[in-house]
């Protein structure tokens, strides 16, 4: 009895720590997204990569849902040329050898016609070689880092696509608005020591050498600090026109309360890490400048259906996230049909590059020669608790 | 400068807050709690829960965290170390054990308020702000540098003068022999997982006091901090952990002033181990025997 006691308590604690620690889920069953009975042909399988647990894990459940809710959109208008899309999730854990295993399964076992994700630019580093081996088209829907398409460290790396706006794009749009409107003449960035946060330092230190602004110091912080008062009253003592945070948002809420209160005037400016919902709720998120790829306030027609379907179907307004991994989908769906064999991984990758300003909540999408995304940026800023252009 | 002194001050009082609790659990029971962040972070959870679920105002929402982060302590105590303590394993389980309530406790606080950070609700958590020429000083962090001095001191009181601390340093020295000589190990225990707890979450209350947010993860980047500080202020030394968490604050802040900022951690941790070299046990580190 007592063995089977323990043996008990070991089963439920072994099934605790897997709930806890975000296992494996395959939310196609149950869903209602595909279809699988009576369907005429096979249903398309696509492989979903995104930070469901770790760090990352607050990009969901938007990451999930915007694609599922592309998915549910497509099948109900008939599919691909008649086919159903069958959408399967796994959790990346925000960690390198976690999204590695989630493209290992998609490819060995799920056989999928193709990937989206992973959800950070780090993970996408270590799982993004493994599709290009195999020969499987990925579109990046959060990755906006450097070399995550065109030139990439691990070779080449031409079946990756992204839809996500990369921060060589964004930051300069997004440099050049607030110099023009601010008058900028120095600045101070303070930048963490994760590939996100040095990535965009680089890019915003050339971005501000172009628009003739001088950084007058780099501050760096690590993912270890917890107080940032020492950093901005470092700053203060430069004398800067604004502050620059190359940073994520956790950080970044903290640097904007520092800045008030050290600095009051003084905006921030700050690359994607800072376009995140949760800092709206700040009360000094109104200082801050961020470029973003979505506007919630763009009255494109595409954007206005999505925002609206999103909302009915799950109860909440959706962010950037919910609209990239939403875009995504759709430009997958479309490559797809237009390949003539969605089993055909080379034609779908054809059908890919020749994406043409497809209507989507991003706006007109189309892929560059690079595979990156080709779209518009907006400069924003916060009021009332939601993201405002920046003017 | 006077800014960054102040600074440097506050960021040793949060790293002293922090490792008080850590430290006493580890100087009287020889066990690595790494369960202490996640405890941290609870508190600042259960005070948010009373102020906004329950519409308590922030100093008893504050209170009530402190007894609840207490009582989860024990809780802790019984669940996790116990079982192993009665069946003598080796420390290492321990820390093993600790480490899976973190993931399960910081798992279930994701699937309740998610894994980004929140904030309070505006005007719930109270301000108070200074300026005295160009530095500005907030009430809620000054509270926190005295309160860590307090505690300090309080706790070295405790331990050096009142029956319970002359149980837990007989614990401390030899469990089997205080249980002979009438001492109540099993209370002792509990009382020492009660107020490290607690103290762990009256911390994390006051912090996302101070800095307005909260997250799952708020606590890990202190763990090691507070390890470090436990170490270079001597192992099991009370007072030991608090000089040696000031320590820490000041290197850090001294070389974001002093040298590039790429160097601030090498300089910083460079210094700690300079201080081990010179006294391998610690600033006030003693025997096992005189521990706590």
């Amino acid at each position: 009895m007592a063995r089977l006691k323990t043996a008990f308590a070991s089963t439920f604690i072994c099934a605790l720590l897997v709930a806890a620690c975000g296992g494996t889920t395959t939310p196609p069953t149950g869903t209602g997204v595909a279809a699988t009975s009576g369907a005429p042909k096979a249903d398309i399988k696509i492989g979903l990569a995104t930070s469901k647990s770790g760090a990352a894990n607050f990009y969901n459940p938007q990451q999930s849902n915007g694609a599922l809710l592309a998915v549910e959109q497509i099948n109900n208008a008939g599919g691909i040329n008649g086919a159903k899309l069958q959408l399967i999730i796994e959790d990346d854990g925000s960690a390198r050898d976690q999204g590695i295993t989630a493209f290992r399964k998609f490819i060995e076992q799920d056989k999928v016609a193709a990937i989206l994700g992973p959800t950070l630019s780090a993970v996408a580093a270590g799982a993004h070689p493994v599709a290009q081996q195999s020969g499987v088209p990925v579109i990046a829907i959060s990755n906006t880092g450097l070399g995550i398409v065109g030139k990439c460290d691990y070779g080449p790396c031409d079946w990756i696509f992204r839809a996500s706006l990369g921060e060589q794009t964004a930051v300069p749009e997004t440099v050049k608005a607030a110099t023009s409107k601010l008058g900028l003449k120095k600045v101070v960035i303070i930048y963490g020591d994760g590939k996100f946060e040095l990535d965009d330092l680089t890019i915003f230190k050339d971005a501000f050498k172009a628009n003739g602004v001088t950084v007058a110091k780099e501050i760096a912080y690590t993912a270890k600090d917890v107080d940032f008062a020492p950093f901005v009253t470092q700053a203060k003592a430069e004398g800067p026109d604004a502050i620059v945070a190359s940073s994520l948002a956790g950080p970044a809420g903290k640097i904007l309360d520092e800045v008030a209160k050290q600095m009051p005037g003084k905006r921030v400016i700050g690359g994607n890490g800072l376009n995140s919902a949760a800092l709206l709720s700040n009360a000094n998120a109104g200082l801050m400048i961020v470029g973003t790829a979505w506007s919630r306030a763009s009255t494109d027609k595409a954007n206005t259906d999505f925002i609206s379907a999103y909302k009915a179907k799950f109860n909440t307004e959706p962010d950037q996230f919910a609209a990239q991994s939403h875009t995504a989908m759709l430009v997958l769906a479309d490559a797809l049909k237009r390949s003539g064999n969605p089993t055909d991984k080379a034609a779908v990758k054809k059908a890919l590059e020749a994406t043409k300003d497809l209507p989507t909540p991003l706006g007109a999408f189309s892929f560059t020669a690079d595979h990156d995304v080709k779209q518009p940026t907006f400069v924003m800023t916060a009021k009332d608790g939601q993201f405002t252009p920046f003017q | 400068m006077l800014e960054q002194l102040y600074n440097a001050l506050f960021v040793g009082s949060v790293y002293a807050l922090f490792a008080l609790g850590f430290a006493l659990v580890f100087s009287v029971l020889d066990i690595l709690n790494l369960a202490h962040p996640t405890t941290f972070m609870l508190g600042a959870f259960a005070a948010y829960f009373a102020m906004t679920a329950v519409g308590l105002p922030w100093y008893v929402a504050g209170v009530l965290a402190f007894f609840v982060c207490g009582a989860f302590g024990i809780a802790l105590d019984r669940i996790a170390f116990a079982p192993l303590r009665r069946r003598s394993a080796p420390g290492l389980s321990a820390m093993i054990s600790s480490l899976a309530v973190t993931l399960i406790v910081v798992r279930l606080i994701e699937l309740r308020y998610g894994g980004d950070f929140i904030t309070f609700p505006a005007g719930a958590v109270p301000s108070l702000v200074l300026r005295i020429g160009d530095a500005v000083l907030e009430g809620i962090r000054l509270g926190i540098v005295v309160l860590s001095i307090v505690l300090m001191l309080g706790l070295t009181y405790v331990v050096r003068r009142t029956q319970l601390g002359r149980d837990l340093r007989a614990l401390a020295e030899n469990p089997r022999a205080a249980r002979i000589l009438g001492v109540d190990v099993d209370r002792a225990i509990s009382a020492t997982f009660f107020v490290s707890s607690a103290l762990g979450g009256l911390a994390g209350v006051l912090l996302a006091f101070a800095y307005n947010t909260l997250d799952s993860r708020m606590g890990l980047p202190l763990e090691l901090r507070a390890f470090t500080v436990m170490v270079v202020g001597g192992m099991g030394s009370l007072p030991g952990a608090v000089i040696g968490a000031y320590i820490l604050g000041l290197g850090e802040v001294a070389s974001l002033v002093y040298l590039p900022t790429e160097l601030r951690d090498a300089f910083a941790f460079g210094l700690l181990f300079l201080v081990l070299i010179v006294r391998p046990t610690g600033l006030l580190g003693h025997r096992a025997a005189d521990r706590v």
